[in-house]
């Protein structure tokens, strides 16, 4: 179905959309009271001024959770299921006249840059009972909304042939591990820049990290496009540790018995974010909120958690009352850290630039 | 011929038939060009202005400025650029070395199986290029098949993984076009040809030496887009080429499109400059075509006589032929089917069925398969009525008209299709549009529209070599017994153009069923085309359910391709079927 979202049209629609906002956000907040999700009984008052959410997802679980979401509030939802990368493209090559209602994608660095560009509704937060990831996670301008963390740079090893994996990332320059490591091109893997971000960070810049991928890279670091090759020349011998993204290192252990996984500390969190666009009909803009609400609900949760259970499933919770999967390694004792997503947003181009030339050529 | 006879117009209705038929030719032409800016001028352009002035698009800051041409001039993209010419050259040369001797001997010799053999060259074509290039790296990488099995022979992965592996997959991709292209115009060539220089004392060298310049267009042509599919290739670009550390421009633009943020400009340069590298196979084409007719194709062309192999020649032939096979088909086959196979990332070598069980039990296949043959059906329908218009105007008189459609088709060849599809967001977008209610992105009808647009050019460069040879006498002649124009094309033309036609629809049906870029960008949300499910699960570590949903989607086309060609057969009156074999013996 075509979808009329030019603005003549929608200036006429957003007044009488308004009293539906209303009417969406206050259920909103009665879910949130409630700390359940609302009957459908709650919304029929504003059904009447429904019109479609359009969601731009790269989740695994995404088909599931907007069936679920729509069945329950009958809000229409047209899922864009694409990876990160074509989903950033159609949004910037759209931004004269967008046709998107959310963003949901891992990674708060895009985040950042469309907030910078004021593409993003800033200063709403959903009242969800964060835990201490959703608080390390939440924005300062409020522009963007955790919904799970996975963490960039979990260790997978093969523990047939490594039963004493390294414990700390300096030990990953040893002789000993010499061509043993594999990880991603940040270039055409999404997760693999907040890594290198998250390792840029820790060690006190660009420049102490730089230094450190080159070693990286004379002790024969093998570079691999994404996850699944990466896993995959783990799997055959050709490395035999992969630092990759937790979710995709943890499904790896389902299909490979010989897989394990490690965090190194410190590990760099990697939320699973939902932004709104600030151009959208006012109503859509609260059926966003409210499809954000749901997502943060046990009902949404629960969707989540089985949606895609080999894959995006496996990501620890931002929110109290929900448990990680049980094949999830507890964080317990690990040291987890949150990037600046506008510092390291801004550098992303000139690190991966950096890289392809001097890591990967 | 009575009912031909008994049809003829009365002699007052002539020149009202004439007039309107000369009114139609008249804002045809114009109608045609219409169509060209619609589809291929004003996307590609609204992209490729951003090189010059990306405030235009909110896409920087100036409203005029070059450094974007700077910049891809530079370091890694203008050795991807380079490389791209010099590759995109040497695969059209190897597509015309291999394609136009397996042509001849399907057609003209008495080769053993050569029904599968042109068979499998439609599955060749159909199969996306980033399933041999894994195909080969799988085989050949470090820890590979190769090495598995005990054959430690690092030379063949530096040859493989390297320029000359990039080369030959970029020319296999291109044989097809050339077999195609030379089977149309061998369809069309009579025997005539060859038994006059018999007759005159040639020998079957000295007979080849005449045939082979009429055929001239074909070969050209195939060169022509055996040059623009290698250069806009980007499945290749990504997997072998980018694995080997060896750059393309096509992946070059592909990050820049697909960065953070995206640089829509930069990518525009780099499309410029692909635009411009197909001035070198339009100048070799222009070159040995100017000033001469080709039209060979008439109501008195003969049949030909399959030559006789002899035995040591049948045997030279199948190894050649079986050997381009086996790079081809054998090793994607093995790649694809493996990684199907594999549950565990391929840590071991026992099969299982896992995946393809979760590709038929998910609910989530079904929808994106139907779609996508939908819509391949209606794009190849539309492609093959428009690229039939557009071959018979580049096969007609040269003019200024012609030779500029003859460049902006290659040129639109050339553009990868990721440039297209922005372009459209760009071009269909605009506020100006949603304004008086016109809101065509993200819908099926822009799709649609991108798909005809991306095939076109293509579909009218593979049938300009058959156009080109039916003799105007035809048409010309069914027109003397009686028939209205479109009878007569219908009567005359149609049956000797079908096959043409009729590979030139399965070519583009089967090329929409995987595509990509566009399906990617230009897919109406809630409904999404086969590709993008499957890059869905490959991108969300479902590899072998991915690799799975390629090979049941690949199985799919066959089964379409078998069904199309079994109907043409079953369908299609005899006289068609024996012109469109056209051989005898």
């Amino acid at each position: 179905m075509p979808r009329t979202h030019h603005r003549a049209r929608t200036r006429a629609r957003i007044a009488s959309a308004g009293a539906a906002a209303t009417t969406l956000g206050g259920l909103a907040a009665a879910m949130v009271a409630g700390g359940a999700v609302a009957g459908a009984s709650a919304h029929t008052k504003a059904h009447a001024a429904v019109v479609p959410l359009v969601v731009y997802s790269a989740q695994g679980y995404d088909k599931l959770v907007t069936q679920d979401f729509s069945k329950r509030y009958r809000i229409p939802v047209q899922l864009d299921d694409n990876s990160t990368g074509p989903l950033v493209t159609q949004i910037e090559a759209s931004k004269n006249n967008p046709k998107w209602g959310l963003l949901w994608v891992d990674g708060p660095t895009v985040f950042a840059a469309l907030d910078t560009q004021h593409m993003l509704v800033r200063g709403w937060e959903p009242k969800a009972p964060w835990n201490s990831l959703g608080i390390q996670s939440l924005p300062k301008d409020q522009s963007y909304i955790p919904i799970s963390v996975t963490l960039a740079g979990a260790m997978a090893y093969n523990y047939a042939k490594v039963p004493n994996p390294p414990s700390t990332w300096q030990q990953l320059l040893s002789a000993k591990w010499k061509g043993q490591v594999g990880t991603n091109d940040p270039t055409q893997s999404g997760p693999t820049y907040p890594f290198i971000a998250g390792m840029m960070n820790e060690l006190g810049g660009v420049k102490q990290g730089e230094a450190y991928f080159s070693k990286l890279k004379a002790n024969g670091l093998v570079i691999n496009p994404t996850n699944g090759p990466t896993l995959a020349a783990l799997a055959s011998g050709q490395i035999n540790i992969a630092l990759v993204q937790s979710s995709a290192a943890v499904g790896a252990t389902f299909n490979d018995k010989a897989i394990r996984v490690k965090y190194l500390n410190p590990v760099t969190m990697l939320p699973g974010v939902i932004g709104i666009d600030v151009k959208a009909p006012a109503a859509e803009q609260a059926e966003a909120k409210l499809f954000v609400q749901y997502v943060l609900s046990p009902a949404g949760q629960k969707v989540m958690q089985f949606g895609d259970p080999t894959g995006d499933s496996l990501f620890y919770p931002v929110v109290k009352g929900v448990a990680p999967r049980k094949a999830l390694p507890p964080l317990t004792g690990v040291k987890t850290q949150t990037i600046d997503p506008y510092k390291w947003g801004n550098l992303e181009n000139s690190v991966n630039t950096w890289f392809e030339q001097n890591i990967i050529q | 011929m009575a009912t031909l006879v008994g049809r003829v117009p009365r002699p007052a209705a002539l020149p009202a038939i004439r007039a309107l038929s000369a009114r139609g030719a008249r804002l045809g032409r114009p109608a045609l060009w219409l169509v060209i800016v619609l589809l291929i001028l004003a996307p590609s352009a609204c992209f490729l202005v951003l090189a010059f002035s990306p405030r235009l698009f909110s896409q920087g800051s100036q409203w005029f400025t070059l450094t974007f041409f700077r910049q891809v001039l530079t370091g890694t993209t203008a050795v991807a650029l380079l490389n791209s010419v010099w590759v995109s050259l040497a695969a059209a040369a190897i597509g015309v070395v291999v394609g136009f001797p397996i042509a001849w001997l399907t057609h003209r010799t008495d080769l053993p199986a050569r029904r599968l053999v042109a068979g499998a060259m439609w599955f060749v074509l159909l199969l996306p290029s980033w399933l041999p290039a894994i195909g080969w790296q799988r085989l050949v990488q470090p820890d590979g098949v190769m090495y598995r099995v005990g054959l430690d022979w690092p030379w063949v992965t530096h040859l493989v993984m390297g320029p000359f592996g990039v080369v030959l997959l970029l020319g296999l991709r291109a044989v097809p076009f050339s077999y195609l292209a030379v089977s149309a115009a061998l369809t069309g060539l009579g025997q005539e040809f060859e038994d006059a220089a018999r007759v005159h004392g040639a020998g079957r060298l000295g007979a080849l030496r005449l045939v082979a310049p009429i055929l001239a267009p074909a070969i050209t042509s195939s060169i022509a887009i055996g040059f623009a599919e290698s250069v806009s290739d980007f499945g290749v670009a990504s997997t072998l080429a980018y694995a080997s550390h060896f750059p393309l421009a096509t992946y070059q633009l592909y990050e820049y499109i697909g960065g953070f943020p995206p640089n829509f400009p930069g990518a525009a340069a780099i499309g410029w400059l692909l635009v411009a590298s197909v001035a070198v196979p339009l100048a070799i084409q222009a070159r040995a075509l100017r000033g001469r007719s080709y039209a060979v194709l008439s109501g008195r062309t003969r049949p030909v006589v399959r030559r006789q192999l002899t035995r040591p020649a049948k045997a030279a032939a199948l190894g050649f032929v079986g050997l381009f096979y086996t790079a081809a088909l054998g090793v994607p086959g093995f790649g694809a089917v493996s990684s199907s196979l594999l549950a565990d990332f391929g840590a071991s070598l026992k099969l299982t069925f896992t995946n393809y069980d979760q590709v038929f039990r998910s609910s989530g296949l079904a929808g994106p398969l139907e779609r996508s043959l939908v819509y391949g059906a209606i794009t190849a329908s539309l492609t093959v009525v428009g690229g039939f218009v557009f071959a018979k105007m580049l096969a007609g008189a040269r003019s200024a008209s012609t030779r500029m459609l003859d460049f902006l088709l290659l040129a639109a060849v050339a553009l990868p299709s990721v440039v297209f599809a922005a372009g459209y967001i760009f071009a269909y977008n605009l506020p100006a549009l949603s304004a008086v209610g016109i809101n065509l992105y993200q819908t099926v009808t822009l799709l649609v529209i991108g798909y005809v647009a991306s095939s076109l050019p293509t579909n009218a460069r593979v049938l300009v070599g058959a156009v080109s040879q039916v003799q105007r006498s035809l048409h010309e002649a069914a027109r003397a017994h009686g028939s209205g124009s479109l009878r007569a094309w219908f009567r005359a033309v149609f049956p000797v153009l079908s096959k043409p036609l009729t590979m030139a629809w399965l070519l583009t049906f089967c090329g929409i069923l995987l595509e990509l870029p566009i399906s990617s960008l230009l897919y109406a949300p809630g409904s999404p085309p086969l590709s993008v499910a499957i890059q869905d699960n490959l991108g969300n570590y479902h590899f072998g359910t991915g690799m799975a949903q390629a090979v049941v989607a690949v199985g799919f086309a066959l089964v379409a391709v078998a069904v199309v060609l079994g109907g043409y057969r079953l369908l299609a009156p005899k006289g068609w079927r024996r012109l469109g074999g056209w051989t005898r013996g």
